[in-house]
C-alpha cells in the first residue's frame, strides 16, 4: 500500500534486546519485501517474539537498527507506528461484556482523532476486516462465547481494522486444534495473496513450509537462516537447530513433518542440553 | 444495544426521582409542585423557597457531583488497572484524604474550615506517593505494582488516622462522621474551592474512555493502535486521584460507591464498554447518592445521619441481586 517500490517496508538489522539485565536478542536480522508472509521459527526460548515485538515498536532495543519504510522504529510516534503495522498478541485477554463487532471496532481507533465518533469509512473499514477475517457471522456475539479459532479470527480483524501494510501476528495458531489452525493459515495465506505483508511467529514448521514465502530461523538469540521454507528448513538444519531427527515433506499440497520422535541422537540430546542452560 | 439504553433511561429517571425527592423532603416538606415550580425559577419568594435555594440545591448538587466524580474514579480505575476490586481506596486516595481530615478534625479542632483542604491534600499526597512507587523502575505502571505500591500506602495513612484516633480518643467522635461519609448543609462554598479539581478530572476521564477500550483488549493490542499502556493507567489514576479526593473533601470517605456503581452498571446493561460504563456510572453514582443523602436527612429528622450507610443499604441489595445472575 504505502510506501510501494521504495525498498523493502521492513528491514531490521543486528537487533539486541536486554531485559532486566539478560540479554534475550543479539544480532538479529529480518527483512520483508511487499506482500511477503515471512514465517519467524525456532525453538521455545530462543527470541523469536522478542525479535517480532522489537521490530513492531512494542520492546525497546538495546542496539541495531528497525527501519519501517527507511524510518527507524524508535523515532516513531506510537500513532505513526499504527499506521505502518498491526501487531496481533499470542493470546489477547477476553474481556466480559464485549462483542465481537466492538472488539474489532476498538482495532479502528488508530484512525479517529480523540473524541471523534465513526465515520462512515472507518464503519466501512470495521465491515471489511469483519469480512476478511470471517467474523461476521458471530459479530453480535460476547468476546467469552467464542471458541479459540473463533477468538484468533477476531484478534485478526482487530488487526485488519486498522489498515495497515504489514501485519505481525505472534504464534496465532499454538493453541487451536488441527481444524481452526488450518483455517487460520488459509485466512494468513489469502490475505498475503491479497497484497497484505505479514510477520508470522509460529512452531509448526509444517504450516510455515505450506503457507510461508520465506522462513526466518531464529536460535539462541540470533537469527541463523533465512530463505525459501523449503531450502532453509533442512534435516541438517533441524538436527542441529531443534536437536530433532526429523525431515519436511511436501507431496500434492500436503506438508508433513517426518519425526523419528524416539530415536534422539546422543549428540542432538547434548545440543539440546547446552541450549537450555 | 437496546439493553444499554434501557439501563441508561432507568438510571436517568432514577437521578431525576432522587434530585426531586432531594429537594422536597427534610425537616420541613416542600410540596413537589412547588419544588419543580422553585427549579425553573419560579416561585412565591417564601421561607420554602430560601431552605430550597439556598440550603437543598447546593447539597444535591454536591451529592449529584460527588456521585458522579466517585462512581466514574471505580469505573477507570477497575478499567485501567483491569481489576473488578479496583476503588479509590486502591491508589492510597481514601487513605490519605482520610488522614488528613482527621488530622485536621483532631489536631486543629478551631480551624474546622481546613478539613477539606487536609482531605484533598493528604488524598493527592497519597496517590503521588503511590504514583512514585509503581511508576518507576523495572516494569513501570504494571497492574500488580500499582495495586501492591497503593495497599502499602494505604496501610501507612490508615495507620496513621488509627494512631492519631486513638491518641486522642476525646475527640474521635467528631470523626465518625466524615469517615462514615456524609454531606453537610453549607451552601456553594465547598464547590467553590473543590470544582477545579472535579473538573479536571471529568474531563480527563471523558478522553480516555477510548485508551481504556483498548486496554480492556490487553496492552499488546493498545500498543499496537499506538497507546502506551502504563500512560494510560498513569492518567486514569491520576484522573481518580482527583475526583476521589475532591469528593473526600466534599463528603467524607464514600469508597464504596465507587466499587460497585461501575459493576451494577455494568452487570445491568451487559456491558463493559466505557462509552456506555463510564457516563452511565456517573449518573448512576449521583443518583445513589442524591437518593442516599435524602434518607440520611429525613429517617430521623431533624437530627442528619451520615449518608455511608444509607447508600450501602440502598446498593447491596440492588448489587447482591444482579451479581447472582452475572457471569463475570
Amino acid at each position: 500500500m504505502n510506501g510501494a517500490g521504495s525498498g523493502p517496508p521492513l528491514l531490521a538489522r543486528d537487533v539486541a534486546v536486554e531485559i532486566g539485565g539478560a540479554p534475550i536478542l543479539h544480532g538479529a536480522d529480518l527483512t520483508v519485501g511487499h506482500g511477503e508472509l515471512v514465517a519467524i521459527v525456532g525453538p521455545n526460548g530462543a527470541g523469536k517474539s522478542t525479535l517480532v515485538r522489537a521490530v513492531a515498536g512494542l520492546q525497546g532495543t538495546s542496539a541495531g537498527s528497525v527501519l519501517w519504510s527507511g524510518r527507524e522504529v524508535g523515532e516513531m510516534r506510537g500513532r505513526e507506528l499504527a499506521r505502518v503495522r498491526a501487531f496481533v498478541p499470542q493470546r489477547m485477554p477476553v474481556p466480559a461484556g464485549v462483542s465481537v463487532r466492538e472488539a474489532v471496532t476498538v482495532g479502528r481507533s488508530s484512525h479517529l482523532r480523540p473524541l471523534r465518533r465513526l465515520t462512515g469509512v472507518d464503519r466501512d473499514a470495521i465491515g471489511a476486516a469483519m469480512e476478511r477475517a470471517r467474523v461476521g457471522r458471530f459479530a453480535e456475539r460476547a468476546l467469552t462465547t467464542l471458541s479459540g479459532g473463533e477468538l484468533q479470527r477476531v484478534q485478526i480483524a482487530i488487526g485488519l481494522a486498522q489498515e495497515t501494510p504489514v501485519l505481525i501476528a505472534d504464534e496465532p495458531t499454538s493453541q487451536l486444534d488441527l481444524g481452526a489452525t488450518v483455517g487460520i493459515a488459509t485466512l494468513l495465506r489469502e490475505l498475503a495473496d491479497e497484497g497484505l505483508t505479514i510477520v508470522l511467529v509460529v512452531h509448526d514448521l509444517a504450516l510455515a513450509a505450506a503457507v510461508a514465502d520465506g522462513a526466518v530461523i531464529v536460535a539462541e538469540g540470533r537469527t541463523v537462516a533465512d530463505g525459501p521454507p523449503g531450502e532453509v528448513l533442512t534435516a541438517a538444519r533441524l538436527a542441529e537447530t531443534w536437536g530433532a531427527d526429523a525431515r519436511l515433506s511436501e507431496h500434492d499440497g500436503r506438508t508433513a513433518l517426518h519425526v523419528a520422535w524416539l530415536a534422539a541422537t546422543a549428540g542432538s540430546d547434548g545440543a539440546a542440553e547446552s541450549r537450555s542452560c | 444495544m437496546a439493553r444499554r439504553t434501557l439501563v441508561f433511561a432507568a438510571l436517568v429517571g432514577a437521578l431525576i426521582a432522587a434530585v426531586v425527592a432531594s429537594l422536597a423532603l427534610g425537616a420541613v416538606k416542600v410540596p413537589f409542585a412547588e419544588v419543580i415550580e422553585i427549579a425553573f425559577g419560579g416561585g412565591e419568594g417564601g421561607p420554602e423557597q430560601q431552605i430550597v435555594e439556598t440550603l437543598r440545591l447546593p447539597r444535591t448538587v454536591e451529592a449529584m457531583i460527588v456521585g458522579a466524580a466517585l462512581g466514574i474514579a471505580g469505573a477507570i480505575l477497575q478499567g485501567a488497572l483491569a481489576n473488578p476490586l479496583a476503588s479509590p481506596d486502591v491508589i492510597g486516595v481514601t487513605g490519605g484524604a482520610g488522614f488528613g481530615a482527621i488530622l485536621i478534625i483532631i489536631l486543629f479542632p478551631g480551624s474546622i474550615a481546613l478539613l477539606p483542604v487536609g482531605a484533598l491534600f493528604f488524598g493527592l499526597l497519597a496517590a503521588a506517593l503511590v504514583f512514585a512507587f509503581a511508576w518507576s523502575g523495572a516494569n513501570r505502571g504494571s497492574v500488580g505494582k500499582v495495586v501492591l505500591a497503593g495497599i502499602a500506602i494505604l496501610s501507612l495513612f490508615t495507620a496513621g488516622t488509627t494512631g492519631l484516633l486513638a491518641a486522642y480518643p476525646e475527640r474521635a467522635p467528631s470523626a465518625i462522621f466524615f469517615i462514615a461519609g456524609g454531606l453537610t448543609s453549607s451552601g456553594w462554598d465547598e464547590l467553590g474551592t473543590t470544582w477545579p479539581y472535579f473538573a479536571a478530572g471529568f474531563a480527563c476521564a471523558l478522553v480516555l474512555i477510548r485508551p481504556l477500550d483498548r486496554l480492556a483488549l490487553g496492552d499488546d493490542v493498545a500498543a499496537s493502535l499506538g497507546s502506551r499502556p502504563h500512560l494510560i493507567r498513569l492518567a486514569a489514576a491520576v484522573a481518580a486521584a482527583l475526583l476521589a479526593a475532591a469528593s473526600a473533601a466534599i463528603a467524607g470517605l464514600l469508597g464504596f460507591l465507587g466499587l460497585v456503581v461501575p459493576h451494577v452498571v455494568r452487570m445491568a446493561g451487559g456491558s463493559s464498554s466505557h462509552t456506555f460504563v463510564v457516563p452511565a456510572s456517573a449518573i448512576g453514582g449521583a443518583a445513589l447518592l442524591a437518593a442516599g443523602d435524602t434518607l440520611a436527612r429525613t429517617i430521623r429528622a431533624p437530627i442528619e445521619m451520615p449518608v455511608g450507610p444509607f447508600m450501602v443499604l440502598l446498593g447491596v441489595p440492588l448489587f447482591l441481586w444482579l451479581l447472582r445472575k452475572a457471569v463475570p
